[in-house]
């Protein structure tokens, strides 16, 4: 009795050493702790905790040293470019279930696209605005589209668009929720309010996950399959054009947007060959 | 600190050490090479509880504690042709050995059919329970009596009366007989829940029916890998799904389960025979399941002086999980295994043949990550015989998957 405790106690250390430590190096876009979670969350140089972070845009100093232009600025610009992803991508997989009698079906998701994003963003981009509605679906197994990217208020319709249970959950520091189990032809949603990265799961279907990517702002713009992309609408100032991917470590460029305006082209290689 | 315990430790410091030396999080998903086609899972379970010396309540076929075990499980899925698979999983239950938990070829011969054959150590076509991973399915940390609980019958040795089978009553973690082997061993359960057989298996799915047949070497209650019990156990079992989320199985099973050496090399070997039948409902963040199985076993003559030639036994149960909050789940299980009677000179009149055994188990769980679990349980034994007639388990678990 006395020894099992012990190894009980053992057991429970183990299990807090397990449980992620906060700051701790996670994978690539996998968690809250990324640093496009932090650049999502609060603007660069603004520093982990920093009270800026529920402050908006008046607060915010860009990375250039100059403020950008307000709501009232006419003059805006546009940058566009590609973001390579040079490193294959790696699809999900069930886990290899033993006990399934079934040769089972594979798989792939087709949409792991980027997103990028603008660190700090133009004060303008905190605008009180209406809550929207975005659907992720839930098709064949795969949450459908992969990756999503909205903005802090969205709401987020799951349908379940399959001939089986699903069961949406998600453990997220940024927004932890499980909407059990629901049958086809229903729907829950969830309300984001928080900045963060959110991995969706099901509960019931391992091989099933999604990425939620919640912005402060709207100055974000979710690559095609080409990888290309087009954020407009951006006043002049001097920004850090933020590439994500969940296969590769965020990268960032710094950017520049003319008093006159413009289109400026941003490229932008994310992993390594 | 015992053996066990030290054990437990070095494991547990190794996989700390691991994911802090590699500065990133445990994978949470499978491994997967060459395309795809390869794909690599495995689970870690360490279970750390009070010690069973006296009651053998929990312990398994393979002479380990339930409550008190340290498993790893690698399994993987290789795929060279979309018609074929070969599967395979190695166990090691308390650091021993590794051993084949299952290796087999899945083949689907038709492509536009929901019909696959299975070639190998296979998964049980009888019963719901076996087929479902402990880890990510269980709700409770325990097993269900049916599939862990010792009975006092062994395949290598068997009574010559109904009072050499009454004496070993609640003496399935030690059973001796005077036919056969000699050596005190463990009895057998209903069906074993740490074993696979070996065989062939097909199942064909077709809307909401699912229907599966087997072929295979051993029994429910001993699977084996090679066949020593002269004949071949034939399985099957009946799923439907009327609604998303219910399913209703039966299941049936006969093989000859004695080894021959015990049994008379002319006449018909003994056989064990069993149904089952189960249920499973969920919605919302509720699952509920319950099954019933039925076991008999015949021996190659009566047992005097009671004229009978097969003994049996019912287990039944019925287990939930409610999810409290996206981390946290409570579940619980009630259980219970009886035994048909049989008349001995002993006693004054008819005894159940084991004694007769029920069970309790509640259990609350936090989900540390996704594919890390921490549960807590508590399990209430009770038997009718043997030297410990009850007895309160604690224990606690971490399970990790990829």
């Amino acid at each position: 009795m006395h020894t099992s405790l012990h190894a009980a106690c053992i057991l429970a250390a183990v299990a807090l050493t397990l449980a992620r430590p906060s700051g701790a190096p996670a994978t690539h876009g996998g968690t809250d702790s990324d640093p496009a979670v932090r650049s999502a969350r609060q603007p660069a140089g603004t520093g982990a905790g920093s009270q800026r972070l529920t402050t908006g845009a008046a607060d915010v100093a860009p990375a250039g040293g100059r403020a950008p232009e307000g709501p009232a600025v006419r003059v805006t610009g546009t940058i566009r470019g590609r973001v390579e992803l040079l490193q294959p991508r790696t699809e999900p997989v069930s886990r290899p279930s033993v006990a399934d009698v079934a040769m089972g079906v594979m798989h792939a998701v087709t949409d792991r696209r980027s997103v990028i994003y603008l660190d700090p963003a133009p004060r303008a981009a905190f605008d009180a605005r209406d809550a929207p509605r975005v659907h992720l679906d839930q098709r064949n197994e795969t949450f459908v589209p992969h990756v999503l990217a909205i903005v802090a208020g969205t709401t987020v319709e799951f349908p379940n668009s399959d001939q089986t249970y699903h069961n949406v959950f998600s453990l997220s520091k940024t927004k932890s929720f499980d909407l059990g189990r629901y049958a086809v032809g229903r729907s829950k949603s969830v309300r984001f309010d928080r900045p963060g990265i959110v991995r969706v799961f099901c509960d019931i279907h391992s091989h099933m996950s999604a990425f939620i990517l919640v912005f402060s702002h709207r100055y974000f713009s979710l690559a095609d399959e080409d990888g290309r992309y087009r954020l407009e609408n951006v006043p002049p100032g001097t920004y850090n054009v933020m590439a994500w991917n969940e296969s590769a470590p965020l990268e960032s460029r710094k950017v520049v947007i003319p008093e006159t305006g413009g289109e400026v082209e941003v490229n932008v290689a994310l992993g390594r060959r | 600190m015992s053996g066990y315990a030290r054990r437990l430790l070095l494991a547990l410091a190794w996989i700390a050490t691991a994911r802090v030396a590699a500065a990133q999080p445990l994978p949470d998903g499978p491994i997967r090479a060459f395309d795809g086609r390869v794909v690599v899972g495995g689970e870690v379970t360490a279970t750390a509880g009070t010690l069973d010396r006296d009651a053998y309540f929990n312990y398994t076929d393979y002479e380990h504690n339930a409550l008190r075990m340290m498993r790893f499980g690698v399994s993987g899925v290789y795929r060279p042709a979309a018609w074929l698979a070969l599967v395979g999983e190695v166990r090691s239950e308390d650091f021993n050995h590794p051993r084949p938990y299952a290796a087999y070829a899945r083949v689907r011969p038709w492509r536009d059919r929901a019909f696959d054959v299975e070639i190998g150590r296979i998964p049980p076509a009888f019963g719901a329970f076996g087929r479902r991973p402990y880890g990510t399915d269980n709700p409770v940390v325990g097993y269900p009596l049916a599939y862990q609980y010792l009975t006092s019958l062994r395949t290598d040795a068997i009574p010559a009366t109904a009072d050499d089978l009454l004496r070993m009553r609640a003496r399935g973690w030690r059973a001796s007989y005077p036919i056969g082997s000699q050596t005190p061993a463990p009895g057998i359960p209903l069906v074993s829940g740490f074993r696979w057989d070996t065989g062939v298996q097909a199942r064909w799915t077709t809307g909401p029916v699912e229907l599966s047949g087997a072929v295979t070497n051993g029994t429910l209650s001993n699977p084996r890998l090679g066949d020593d019990n002269g004949g071949k156990q034939v399985s099957g079992r009946m799923a439907l799904t009327p609604a998303v989320g219910f399913v209703v199985g039966v299941s049936a099973a006969r093989g000859a389960w004695l080894s021959r050496t015990v049994t008379p090399s002319s006449g018909a070997a003994p056989t064990q025979r069993a149904l089952g039948a189960d249920v499973e409902y969920s919605r919302d963040h509720w699952i509920v399941r319950a099954e019933a199985i039925w076991s008999r076993w015949s021996f190659p003559t009566a047992l005097g002086p009671s004229n009978t030639d097969s003994v049996g036994a019912i287990a039944s149960w019925a287990e939930g999980r409610y999810r409290v909050t996206p981390r946290i789940f409570v579940a619980g299980r009630v259980d219970r295994l009886g035994f048909s009677t049989l008349q001995g000179t002993a006693a004054g009149g008819p005894r159940s043949w084991d004694a007769p055994v029920r069970r309790i188990e509640g259990a609350v769980g936090y989900y540390l990550e996704r594919h890390v679990v921490l549960r807590g349980t508590v399990q209430r034994n009770w038997r009718d015989g043997g030297r410990v007639t009850d007895h309160t388990y604690v224990s606690a678990q971490l399970t990790y998957w990829f």
